[in-house]
């Protein structure tokens, strides 16, 4: 009998730079190999890359130990500048481990923009792919300021 | 109705049928099963269901008032364990607008009588066109119906 554990975390952070920049660091790809593994022994590799509506990406997220998970992206929302949201099924060896739908929404804050990630995500290996999403999400978010900077 | 707005949410809905595990499966995995109770209010126009159920495979049925706005559901399923689970995440649209977009995940789990089912759904709603509340009582409503049909 499998369990699934469902949860939601949200996450906040505030950038130096208006949406549009924000947005374009999401919507280029060549941006998001940057900031979204979230440590330096962690690879991300990108087999296909289609931001649209209905567009997929699938990514490879490679582990120092050489595990790795496959990341399906189908972007479903993408409003330019305001928010995208997307469903995303994760894949480690053989085993569906996840299936999420994440939206982030960005807010102009005078010369600054408030970005509000958030998961909701069903994990079917107890809450082990909660946590991932957790740590991997938060170390993103905090290299994703370094895009910014000057 | 200008501004971007996104409202998340999620709401567990639990029943048990009286019928075996099998019986309740197939009426999500079995296209003309599905098609049977997975429709709008009797007064609403008939909509063409369609089912490829497989991981990676779409649903998608639209219906509305006579000469009112149009809902749309379109899916694709993300995971399926037999007689267990299905994962899909689909999402809404009246007319043009796309309203909302939803993980959806339905458990099946045996008891001594029957299958006791839990639908878990996380919801983003966009722009003020809906919300939680509404799409329950919505869902409530399909799984009476669900109800209805494995009791035929």
């Amino acid at each position: 009998m499998t369990t699934i554990a469902h949860a939601t975390i949200a996450m906040e952070r505030t950038y130096a730079a208006s949406a549009a920049r924000v947005f374009a660091a999401w919507s280029d790809v060549e941006a998001r190999k940057r900031w979204s593994a979230p440590a330096d022994n962690i690879r991300i590799e990108y087999k296909a890359a289609d931001f649209r509506e209905g567009g997929k990406d699938v990514s490879r997220c490679i582990e120092p130990d050489n595990a790795d998970y496959v990341a399906t992206v189908t972007y479903i929302d993408i409003r330019k500048d305001h928010r995208i949201v997307f469903a995303e099924d994760v894949v480690h060896g053989n085993t569906r481990v996840s299936a999420a739908l994440i939206s982030m929404e960005l807010t102009p804050k005078g010369a600054e923009t408030r970005l509000a990630l958030t998961m909701q995500i069903a994990s079917f290996d107890e809450a082990g792919m909660e946590a991932g999403y957790q740590f991997g999400w938060n170390a993103a978010l905090d290299n994703l300021a370094k895009e910014f900077v000057q | 109705m200008s501004k971007r707005t996104a409202t998340h949410a999620t709401f567990v809905i639990e029943r048990e049928y009286p019928h075996p595990l099998a019986k309740v499966f197939a009426a999500f995995a079995d296209p003309k099963s599905k098609a049977k109770w997975f429709v709008g209010p009797e007064n609403w126009e008939k909509s063409n269901h369609q089912l490829d159920f497989r991981v990676g495979g779409k649903e998608s049925v639209s219906g509305g008032p006579p000469g009112g706005t149009v809902h749309s559901y379109n899916g694709t399923i993300w995971d399926i364990v037999e007689n267990e689970r299905i994962v899909l995440a689909y999402d809404m649209h009246l007319d043009e607008q796309r309203i909302s977009v939803s993980l959806a995940t339905t458990e099946i789990k045996p008891t001594p009588t029957g299958a006791h089912l839990i639908y878990t759904e996380q919801g983003v709603y966009l722009d003020g066109y809906d919300d939680a509340g509404q799409r329950e009582e919505g869902t409530q409503q399909l799984l009476s119906q669900l109800g209805a049909f494995l009791n035929t």
